[in-house]
């Protein structure tokens, strides 16, 4: 990756309970549309289970619930982000559900203003940056961080702060 | 570069199991060439290996062993048993090397020097033929006879052109030859292109060398030991004295050469034979050596990352779901010509299957040179005579499972060792052989593999047994039992049958370790004895660790999968008969048994049938109920891992697809018995 600021990446925005946020699209593998999901006994709630990924058995988690952001109704336009994340120095496939998917954003470094640094407990280096699009800000998310973390996250603070801003 | 070296790791690991191997083949016996030849190859490869690495501890260390065995190989030096020991702790010491290299521990280090020292003097020692040899029969072939007098040797060396690419420099070899003796060298260049076609990857060259030296036409060999894959090589011994001292010779050579024509044997042979019609002497020429013949051996096998495998292993087992899926549509749809093709279709693909599955297989023969080294340092050690045999080790295993048995196995060859053989003088009094014979066997029966390990000691006291299991309290001293639950004490955790807790196979653990080691590869342990005859462990194992025969079972929308092997019974009862049980323990055909009403452990709400099924694990001794909604049926299942995401848990172990392509879960019967019964602890007892 150049250091350059006017560097273009491209990001996948999608919503989660009227959020907006956005993963750089090296990490998605592709979209799905919301299936039947085995829940496996035992495991914390925002591990939602296992679906069929063409003869795989992949992971689904819930975003939502790991923010501590409320969980909707499934609709006809939840999806599952299918992703490549690292963790623990592994590569793993995971599906996660989200309410919508919304576009594909292509975005200069230097659009991307420095997530804001507030004293939460959480770490805010789970977010990349945020970038404002006319009313809202789309908060970008590092993917492979949050799930290094096995507890839910709370982004609520973030989001507020974000508007305030 | 880091990547180079790990590939050389992994390489040195190949070959110092072939050299264990073949030193454990050449203990047994001590005259045989192959063994030393396969030995000091090893080594020798080794050696540049590790010198190309960096490796130079390896490289100086492995170049005195190297030396030892070149002198072995000419006949110099006699296999002893002090040579034998030196070269297993060598090969133990050069694993060390290989983890710690030039970061060696002072123990390692002490160890080193002494290994080197040990070395060195058994060089001198026997240069001057002092030691025996351990065996009557050592017949190396003497070559001092032949030595001291200089042949000419006619070599021509075309490497392939790919030879660049795997670092050799050709000309490093043609000097090395030069380094041999009095050499003339003739090089072909007339293959080179032009310049605007040349790649430069490739070798466009090869030599000719007339070399009369000293040395044997195996030393010649050795120099293209490393490349005698990469090029086509042909060595001739010429009858003819001092090729390149002989100017008319030479200067013919140049002359009909120096136009870069092919130079062929024949026309060499000619010449010398004009020549020599000049000189007025007269032979034929002798030995015809083409270096080609590994080549078939070693392109047989491939090496190939375990990655790469279960990424085909998954492909395949996809397409065998899948297959399901179209063999149950072609038949609803009842098409005659779509009917064959599905069942074409389906032949395939479980012949697929079987393939695939089948490359993941290795021979039990893989692990069996640990045991081997085990029994000859244990029985040493113990001053007790045993000889180890096995039988039937082409026999195979998933990769996963022999390396889940081999701790299992030392425990059991241990014990038999240290408990089960008797010392010479008693077997001599008992009038049975002096040496003890211990036999690992493996053979196929169904869809297991059976693997036997017998001793010919003692047997087990079936009468100590018992008082042992007072002793430590695992039954009572009226207790009237059979001799096969006698012998089933033995796997109870807590009980071990020596007198005296030895270094060997007193660790602490003991046959119940085997037996719950066993089980997680889905096994089954069985022990018959006989007194003053032997004891017989037996093994059973499934073929492989991907395919599972399970009960499919259903509650709520979710399907589970419970591993067939560990089910004994199911039992249906009324919903209200669960709810209200006592204690959690529930009335079968022979008792009371716990059980876990699996809804509720697992936390689903919605209403439960008024049916429900009671289906009853058994995992060593106990036997425990799980309540399902459901018994589908029996289901082969192609096991598939949940990920890391999921290592949170463990009552599931994995997951497979069904045939409808949604998702059924595998449990983890021992997992699901140790935390599901914590209800019901009080109740067992």
């Amino acid at each position: 990756m150049s250091t350059a600021s006017n560097q273009i990446q491209t990001y996948l925005s999608f919503k989660m309970s009227e959020e907006l946020f956005a993963i750089n699209v090296s990490k998605v593998i592709n979209i799905l549309e919301i299936r039947h999901i085995t829940k496996v006994p035992k495991t914390p709630a925002y591990m939602k289970g296992v679906i069929n990924l063409r003869g795989t058995v992949l992971p689904v988690v819930d975003l939502r619930i790991k923010f501590g952001l409320p969980e909707k109704e499934n609709t006809v336009d939840t999806s599952i982000i299918v992703l490549n994340i690292e963790k623990d120095g592994e590569m793993i496939m995971l599906g996660t559900l989200v309410d919508a998917v919304r576009e594909v954003l292509e975005l200069k470094d230097d659009e991307i203003a420095a997530s804001p640094s507030i004293g939460t407990k959480y770490n805010s280096g789970f977010i990349q940056g945020m970038y404002r699009m006319d009313e809202h800000f789309i908060m970008i998310l590092d993917i492979d961080k949050i799930f290094s973390v096995d507890e839910v996250i709370d982004v609520k603070d973030f989001a507020s702060e974000g508007k305030s801003a | 570069m880091e990547q180079f070296k790990k590939k050389f790791i992994e390489e040195a690991l190949d070959l110092i199991q072939d050299l264990e191997k073949s030193s454990l083949e050449l203990s047994l016996d001590t005259s045989n060439k192959a063994h030393i030849e396969v030995i000091f190859r090893a080594m020798h490869s080794l050696k540049g290996g590790s010198a190309m690495f960096g490796f130079d501890k390896i490289d100086a260390f492995t170049h005195q062993l190297e030396a030892a065995y070149d002198m072995v190989r000419s006949g110099k030096l006699v296999v002893t048993e002090r040579l034998l020991d030196i070269t297993f702790k060598s090969i133990d010491h050069i694993k060390v090397l290989l983890e710690e290299d030039d970061k060696l521990s002072q123990a390692a280090q002490k160890n080193h020097d002494f290994l080197l020292s040990e070395m060195s003097s058994l060089i001198k020692n026997d240069q001057k033929g002092s030691e025996k040899p351990v065996a009557e029969g050592v017949s190396i072939a003497p070559t001092a006879d032949i030595a001291g007098k200089e042949k000419t040797f006619y070599i021509q060396f075309i490497p392939k052109p790919g030879i660049f690419k795997n670092g050799t420099n050709p000309l490093l070899i043609v000097n090395e030859l030069v380094g041999l003796g009095k050499c003339k060298v003739f090089t072909f260049v007339n293959d080179i292109p032009e310049l605007s076609n040349l790649d430069v990857f490739t070798c466009y060259t090869h030599w000719v060398v007339l070399l009369s030296t000293e040395s044997s036409l195996e030393d010649i060999r050795d120099v293209f030991i490393f490349v005698d894959l990469d090029c086509e090589l042909v060595i001739k011994e010429l009858d003819f004295q001092e090729i390149t001292a002989n100017e008319s010779l030479t200067h013919k050579l140049d002359e009909s050469f120096s136009n870069g024509s092919k130079m062929d044997l024949s026309e060499i042979e000619k010449m010398i034979t004009e020549v020599k019609a000049e000189v007025k002497t007269g032979g034929e020429p002798t030995v015809t050596e083409t270096v080609n013949k590994n080549k078939e051996q070693s392109i047989s096998s491939i090496r190939v990352s375990s990655e790469k495998l279960d990424e085909l292993i998954n492909l395949v087992s996809e397409l065998v779901t899948r297959q399901a899926g179209l063999s149950l549509i072609s038949e609803s749809i009842n098409n005659k010509d779509l009917i064959t093709i599905a069942e074409d279709i389906e032949k395939i693909s479980r012949r697929l299957r079987d393939n695939t599955f089948g490359i993941r297989l290795i021979p039990v023969d893989n692990m069996v040179t640990r045991f081997q080294r085990l029994v000859r340092e244990l029985s040493h050690e113990l001053n007790k005579d045993i000889v180890f045999q096995t039988e039937g080790t082409d026999t195979e295993l998933d990769k996963s499972i022999i390396e889940g048995l081999i701790d299992p196995l030392m425990h059991i060859i241990r014990n038999s060792i240290d408990h089960g053989i008797e010392t010479t003088e008693v077997r001599t009094k008992q009038g049975k052989s002096p040496k003890g014979k211990i036999l690992l066997k493996a053979f196929y029966s169904g869809a297991n593999v059976y693997i036997q390990v017998s001793d010919d000691g003692k047997g087990i006291d079936t009468k100590g047994v018992f008082n042992h299991a007072v002793k430590v309290g695992l039954i009572k001293e009226d207790a009237t039992m059979s001799e096969k639950d006698l012998l089933n004490l033995i796997f109870l955790p807590g009980f071990t049958t020596a007198a005296t807790i030895t270094k060997v196979s007193g660790r602490g653990v003991g046959m119940d370790v085997v037996k719950r080691k066993i089980a997680d590869l889905r096994g089954e342990v069985s022990l018959e004895t006989k007194k003053n005859a032997g004891t017989t462990i037996t093994i059973k194992l499934p073929l492989t660790l991907s395919i599972i025969d399970g009960l499919l079972v259903k509650i709520n929308e979710t399907f589970y999968v419970i591993p067939l092997s560990s089910v004994s019974k199911c039992f249906e009862f009324a919903h209200e008969d669960l709810i209200n049980a006592v204690n959690n323990l529930i009335f079968v055909n022979d008792g009371h048994i716990p059980f876990a009403y699996l809804r509720k452990e697992f936390n689903i709400e919605t209403q439960s049938p008024a049916i429900e099924q009671i289906v009853v694990i058994e995992y060593g001794e106990t036997h425990f109920g799980l309540a399902v909604d459901e018994v589908i049926g029996e289901y082969q299942a192609v096991l598939k891992t949940l990920g890391k995401m999921f290592s949170c848990q463990d009552v599931i172990s994995g997951a497979t697809i069904l045939g409808d392509g949604a998702v059924a879960l595998v449990m983890d019967p021992a997992k699901i018995i140790s935390q599901f019964s914590y209800h019901t602890e009080e109740a067992i007892v």
